[in-house]
């Protein structure tokens, strides 16, 4: 089936959205974001003959996207999973952080603080920890909801590859949530979005804007494969470049780039 | 008698080809050679993966604390095990043919993994380990019995597989 010139642009378009928050979530870098989908639209407009319709125009753009991203993570370290900690650490140490922070909190429209919207930033941190096949696969089944057969062809695998980076990378995303949130496990150490919402919005009451979280309020029934569903919610909410908070959960997901891959030398 | 005709089986590769074995040893005097078999109903490249993502063992295998490393042609990897909680296995990957056959061990034994696929899209999966050496009645009854561990180990990569593998995922 030929693709033309016209119904590429169209399809891209309705793409884009999702392609950019996607490129963003799986490099935590907002310039890789606009750069890679630029070059994808350019890549998919020289190759227009190439597209055989033996897949849809989105997956086939999705992958693109990824063979660009790919290799350049391939050349990065995995984050740890404790990020959160390692890079709390080197924001109470730095004072340009909370300035800049509370700067964009006070003058952009888009920087009201959300614990829903750390949710997601948490999440996007969190899953550089798992290997990079597991974080891609998870992220295009879970957050862009690709089948299995679609997700095989995008990263170019079988699809039993794919149904074994699902499993795995969930249940460590799980495991890793489990022990760790304490949205979701009282005995979690890591309260941060919690902290946060206290310095953003002093006069919320933290608990009583939790619970307005579904995965907060069935935190109680301890099914961790239902509270990852529902985790996943909110990531498929939220389009981190459009979302009321986006501004300042780009600047916090910048920060943590900058703290686990090395900041840019100062000219 | 049962030790002998295990060792047969072993020699002429009998167990390769059975469906399922539970754990058996034999033994001689300077070796000692424990051995599991399993048919497992999944995609051979699953059960390969899980074989070699060594940070992953201790998630679904009930025998392994803690496994680090790479396992990869000529790579390196340390294990802790139920057999000897105490004591960390410095081991080096000796073997490494892609969905088909893996080997790891030291200088004292060898751990030899095999997937053999069949027609009706399942696969045997067989474990061996082949210890001893000159030194080997100096400290054999100091070595636990491998049996159980085996069988487990065989079970737990039995389950997760087909849980793989099955997972209805549209």
């Amino acid at each position: 089936m030929a693709l033309s010139e016209h119904d590429l642009t169209a399809e891209f378009e309705r793409t884009r959205g999702a392609l950019r928050s996607y490129i963003l979530r799986i490099t935590a870098n907002r310039q890789d974001a606009e750069d890679i989908t630029q070059e994808t639209w350019m890549r998919a407009h020289r190759s227009l003959a190439n597209f055989k319709g033996e897949s849809s125009v989105k997956t086939w753009l999705f992958a693109i996207a990824q063979n660009i991203a790919r290799d350049h993570l391939r050349a990065l370290k995995r984050w740890p999973e404790n990020v959160g900690d390692i890079c709390k650490e080197a924001a109470m140490s730095d004072p340009d952080f909370f300035r800049e922070a509370m700067t964009i909190h006070k003058t952009s429209p888009q920087a009201r603080f959300e614990i829903r919207e750390h949710i997601a930033f948490c999440f996007t941190c969190v899953s550089r920890s798992l290997p990079l096949e597991q974080q891609l696969a998870l992220m295009l089944k879970e957050v862009y909801e690709f089948t299995v057969k679609e997700i095989a062809e995008i990263m170019q695998n079988t699809e039993a590859m794919v149904k074994y980076w699902l499993h795995t990378g969930r249940s460590r995303m799980i495991d890793v949530f489990d022990r760790r949130c304490a949205l979701i496990n009282k005995e979690g150490a890591c309260h941060q979005c919690t902290e946060l919402n206290g310095i953003f919005n002093p006069k919320q009451n933290a608990q009583e804007e939790a619970v307005k979280i579904q995965m907060v309020r069935d935190a109680a029934k301890q099914d961790k494969e239902h509270l990852f569903d529902l985790r996943m919610v909110v990531m498929k909410e939220l389009d981190p470049f459009t979302s009321p908070a986006a501004e300042l959960q780009l600047h916090h997901l910048e920060f943590d780039r900058q703290v686990m891959e090395g900041r840019p030398e100062q000219v | 008698m049962r030790h002998l005709l295990m060792t047969l089986c072993l020699m002429i590769g009998l167990h390769s080809t059975a469906q399922e074995h539970k754990a058996a040893t034999a033994k001689t005097t300077f070796h000692r050679e424990t051995s599991v078999s399993t048919s497992i109903k999944a995609d051979p490249a699953i059960i390969w993966a899980l074989l070699t993502n060594a940070s992953d063992y201790a998630r679904w295998n009930s025998t392994i604390t803690s496994m680090d490393g790479e396992i990869a042609p000529g790579g390196r990897i340390r294990l802790r095990s139920t057999l000897d909680a105490k004591r960390s296995f410095k081991l080096k990957v000796k073997e490494f043919q892609p969905a088909s056959r893996l080997a790891w061990g030291d200088g004292k034994g060898l751990r030899t993994f095999t997937l053999i696929p069949h027609d009706n899209g399942t696969v045997t999966f067989t474990m061996t380990e082949r210890i001893g050496g000159l030194m080997f009645p100096m400290y054999a009854k100091y070595i636990p019995s491998f049996d159980a561990s085996f069988d487990a180990f065989a079970a737990d990569l039995k389950k997760e597989a087909e849980a793989i593998a099955n997972h209805a995922q549209p």
